[in-house]
């Protein structure tokens, strides 16, 4: 059969309106060419997925398309099962979907499209459809409605879609780009430092039995330079360590139970014992909620974030308040304390990995602490940030989900 | 009076066995070491295969994990369910810190495990520890009479 022949029966198409099923695969197929014929000007190519059971309204809609440019094929379906049958067999830029038809309702199209896993735009092309039928179907997906009478609109609608869908794929793919590069790091981060340690041990080691069994028998220089061979080499231990730490957080997935925030406030302040003690801190916290968490990583982001508040401490001995409050579907937890406080421009990169605001010998640390506790938030779905005011004490704020979120990542 | 304990030193890295050695050096107890470097040849000198033919029979064996060909976790399973050699005590000193080394050793019969320290005097002080244990306190298996 030619395209033409092809066309013609698919216009003409007796059995159509009729509700006689067409042979063989169920669906009829029209070269939008053959309607208007060839045009002088290049037609972007347009494969049509069309659900009507009025074969004049097909030839409308293909009408329009090819006057605004397009040079469209399509297949005519008017069940459910057509319609399945044909997205599962070809490839499809748009879906055409009359909103009535006598035995199925056009808008069922986008609850296959969703089921199917296709991000096809659907567009109503409908008669006489009330206002709050439209809101109705765009809220649902479709991706736009034309009016019969107005089908003018048709071309230009199809390339809004067109447009849209194509940055949607553009979205989809830099995230799935980015989550894929996240994790080669992750892993890289995770491999570095874990195969670094065995190395590091023995340049560690060795340097000391040198400065152990050589101190004093070279001469001062020979000592300094060995010194500082040693302290290198531990703090790169020590950066090893933390690193392996961080890649370390959520590395085998989280696992999200009902925690009670005052017993890991609690298991966090026992943890740190040694250190309220010897700064005379003070640990103050209203009723925590219960919240969806896993529970160590919790513990180590109230350690992480109470240590610092001690560590970092004014004049004055710590004073650390906690407390928690309900926005909508999070709560908002702070955790404020009367220490030296952080600058403004400070306020973003303190939590960036071994971000360091002091010398080593101001404060010792490598800078990990907050980043593991933006990780940690993340991992829950959460945000975390800063208000402080240097010599005013700082007021870490973090948001974590209220309820389980729909679907919990985890990684295996 | 107790004679010199004998030593099996089980590492492919020729760095850490020169530490243990040095480090043990620094003990009380007398010893003699001999050290392997991968797991088949661990297996070979305690049964006195091949080059090993003389071997002495240690009074302790200290066992790394990650080693080239049989590992770690493999020789301390065949000596263990090898009747004449699972009487001698097996320190496993490693890198390795995850629970699920420490468990698999227990479970295969290990009698002792220890994590080899980042720096020096830790180094020295988990070494001291063994060998006081292993060495002095410990009553380990008198040699039989061949």
């Amino acid at each position: 059969m030619s395209v033409n022949e092809q066309a013609e029966k698919a216009l003409v198409f007796g059995a159509f309106g009729a509700g006689v099923v067409s042979e063989q695969s169920q669906s009829q197929s029209i070269n939008g060419a053959a309607i208007a014929g060839d045009s002088e000007t290049p037609k972007s190519k347009l494969r049509a997925l069309l659900i009507e059971d009025d074969p004049s309204d097909v030839e409308l809609a293909l009408r329009s398309l090819v006057c605004g440019g397009f040079a469209p094929t399509c297949e005519v379906v008017q069940t459910a099962e057509e319609f399945t049958a044909c997205l599962r067999q070809n490839n499809y830029d748009v879906v055409l979907a009359d909103f009535r038809l006598p035995r199925w309702n056009g808008m069922e199209a986008v609850e296959i499209l969703r089921h199917e896993n296709l991000d096809i735009p659907l567009i109503i092309v409908s008669g006489a459809l009330g206002e709050l039928m439209a809101v109705d179907c765009i809220k649902q997906g479709a991706a736009d409605y034309v009016l019969k009478d107005h089908l003018a609109r048709l071309p230009e609608c199809v390339r809004r879609a067109l447009r849209e869908k194509q940055l949607r794929d553009e979205a989809r793919h830099a995230q799935q780009e980015l989550v894929r590069s996240n994790r080669d790091l992750e892993q890289f981060a995770y491999v570095a430092s874990h195969d670094l340690q065995e190395p590091l041990r023995m340049i560690a080691t060795y340097t000391q039995l040198l400065a152990e069994r050589y101190q004093g028998k070279l001469d001062a220089t020979a000592d300094k330079f060995i010194h500082y061979a040693v302290d290198g080499a531990l703090r790169m231990q020590a950066l090893v360590q933390d690193l392996l730490a961080f890649s370390r957080v959520g590395r085998y997935g989280i696992d999200c139970r009902p925690t009670d925030c005052n017993q890991i406030v609690q298991a966090a302040a026992a943890n740190l014992q040694a250190a309220i003690l010897e700064n005379d801190a003070r640990i103050h916290w209203d009723p925590l909620p219960v919240v969806p968490a896993d529970s160590a990583q919790l513990t180590q982001l109230f350690q992480n974030l109470i240590g610092n508040a001690i560590k970092f401490h004014g004049p004055q001995p710590p004073l650390i308040q906690i407390t928690a409050e309900k926005k909508r579907r999070e709560w908002l937890f702070e955790v404020n304390d009367n220490g030296i406080g952080i600058a403004p421009e400070h306020f973003e990169d303190v939590f960036a990995i071994f971000k360091r605001l002091h010398t080593r010998d101001e404060y010792p640390g490598s800078g990990i602490g907050l980043a593991i506790c933006k990780k940690i938030v993340e991992q829950h779905g959460g945000r975390i940030w800063v208000k402080s005011q240097p010599g005013r004490g700082s007021s870490f704020k973090f948001l974590l989900p209220a309820s389980r979120p729909e679907s919990t990542e985890v990684r295996a | 009076m107790k004679t010199a304990a004998e030593i099996l030193l089980v590492d492919d890295s020729q760095a850490d066995i020169d530490l243990l050695g040095e480090v043990l050096s620094m003990n009380k107890h007398p010893f003699h070491a001999n050290s392997v470097e991968d797991g088949t040849k661990a297996l070979c000198y305690l049964r006195r295969q091949g080059n090993y033919a003389r071997a002495l029979r240690p009074d302790l064996i200290v066992l790394d994990l990650n080693l080239p060909r049989l590992d770690g976790r493999q020789v301390l399973q065949q000596l263990k369910c090898d009747p004449d050699l699972s009487k001698i005590p097996v320190v496993v000193f490693t890198t390795s810190a995850a629970n699920s080394d420490i468990v698999r050793c227990y479970e295969l019969g290990a009698n002792c495990y220890l994590t080899k320290p980042g720096n020096l005097w830790d180094f020295i002080a988990v070494v001291q520890s063994m060998a006081n244990f292993w060495l002095g306190f410990a009553s380990l298996p008198q040699k039989e009479e061949r």
